[in-house]
């Protein structure tokens, strides 16, 4: 219904299928009426964009209710912001943006927060909800177990494909420290997915 | 060994899902708090640019109004500290009438305080040393940013610090002895 309202077939459309045109050019169309505060369009975006925005919350916090806590905060500050949006880069990327700052922002808050946050990832680990198999499984557990500037860093660069530029400026950190940090990190899951008999 | 490791370890990495379904349905709580009334879209920087609009309109008005109504002049002494001329990005200093009576004050405290016990004397300077300070860097930092509202600010809250500590160690109550011209 929502490709309709769109012109289809402009040149980002290449070499994607009927069913790829179709989401982009209803996400196009969402997120102009999202620009104009219509809520129903903000929900179809929400939909349409919740699995990787929560994916990524839960690999940066390790933790599921944290994880809900950081994409629904980051949902509602790109609501606020959403006349802000110009298109400058992907939606997704705009919103892995904010939703990065939605965990750091979380992170700042205090140390008994984190010891909280420490508290319930033991009790509820974060492998019970990322789908991970076998040792996909050990290593997601494994990256749960790096520290926190490692761990940023890996997810946002190894698992979802930014570059350090990228992730670092996310981050608010120079890219030279990215590449630091994810040295840091595989020297890190080196040393415990060996000790684990761990063959990627 | 080391690449070999990093290599398969990239490999696996990307191979970890990037999207993960959330165990419960996120949209109601987000949506009542779209809907949530009142919900400001001001940001800091706006609410501290209005905070000094405020807070330099109601001081301007309070103290127009003790002015106008107070007919004993100020008594004008000579300074026995030069303090340093406060600058408000450029825009604004402190006035002479300002000036003379924060000298006033700062005169009648050096008496005040020779009749104080050692202690209770060295505790009140050790104050308005602090303050000035403060004064002194919060100037440094505005003659850089000059527009810096926030800075703005918590300039004026020190001179007021500074007025507040003088009138209770002097035990004066001078309507006057507000900022009246900045």
């Amino acid at each position: 219904m929502e490709a309709l309202l769109t012109v289809a077939g402009s040149d980002y459309s290449r070499g994607m299928t009927s069913a790829d045109t179709d989401k982009v050019t209803d996400e196009e169309a969402w997120i102009r009426r999202a620009k104009r505060s219509d809520a129903q369009a903000f929900e179809a975006l929400y939909r349409l964009h919740v699995g990787k925005v929560y994916g990524l919350c839960l690999r940066m916090t390790g933790n599921v209710s944290e994880a809900e806590d950081c994409t629904q905060e980051a949902f509602i500050q790109a609501w606020n912001k959403m006349a802000r949006f110009r298109g400058d880069s992907a939606f997704s990327t705009w919103l892995h943006r904010i939703a990065v700052n939605a965990v750091l922002g979380r992170i700042r808050k205090s140390t008994r927060e984190r010891d909280r946050i420490a508290a319930v990832a033991d009790v509820e680990p974060a492998r019970v909800a990322t789908g991970d198999t076998g040792e996909l499984r050990d290593l997601a557990e494994a990256i749960d177990r790096l520290p926190e500037r490692a761990r940023h860093i890996f997810v946002l660069n190894a698992v979802y494909g930014y570059s350090h530029e990228e992730a670092a400026g996310m981050l608010g950190i120079a890219a030279g420290t990215s590449k630091a940090q994810l040295h840091r990190a595989r020297r890190l899951l080196m040393q415990q997915l060996e000790s684990e008999g761990f063959r990627v | 060994m080391t690449q070999e490791f990093d290599d398969k370890l990239d490999r696996a990495a990307r191979q970890l899902a990037t999207e993960v379904a959330p165990q419960r349905d996120l949209w109601p709580d987000i949506a009542s708090a779209m809907a949530a009334p009142g919900r400001s879209r001001w940001t800091p920087m706006f609410a501290q640019a209005a905070a000094v609009v405020l807070l330099v309109g109601a001081s301007s008005a309070i103290t127009y109004v003790a002015v106008k109504n107070d007919q004993a002049p100020v008594v004008s002494i000579e300074p026995q500290l030069v303090f340093e001329q406060a600058s408000f990005g450029g825009n604004y200093h402190l006035g002479p009438d300002f000036q003379a009576a924060r000298n006033g004050l700062r005169a009648e405290l050096d008496a005040e305080l020779a009749r104080l016990s050692p202690e209770a004397s060295a505790d009140i300077r050790a104050n308005l040393d602090q303050i000035h300070t403060a004064i002194a860097d919060i100037n440094k930092v505005l003659e850089q940013e000059p527009g810096n509202a926030l800075l703005q600010q918590k300039l004026l809250r020190a001179y007021t610090e500074e007025l507040s500590l003088l009138n209770r160690v002097g035990g004066l109550t001078r309507d006057v002895m507000m900022r009246n011209d900045i």
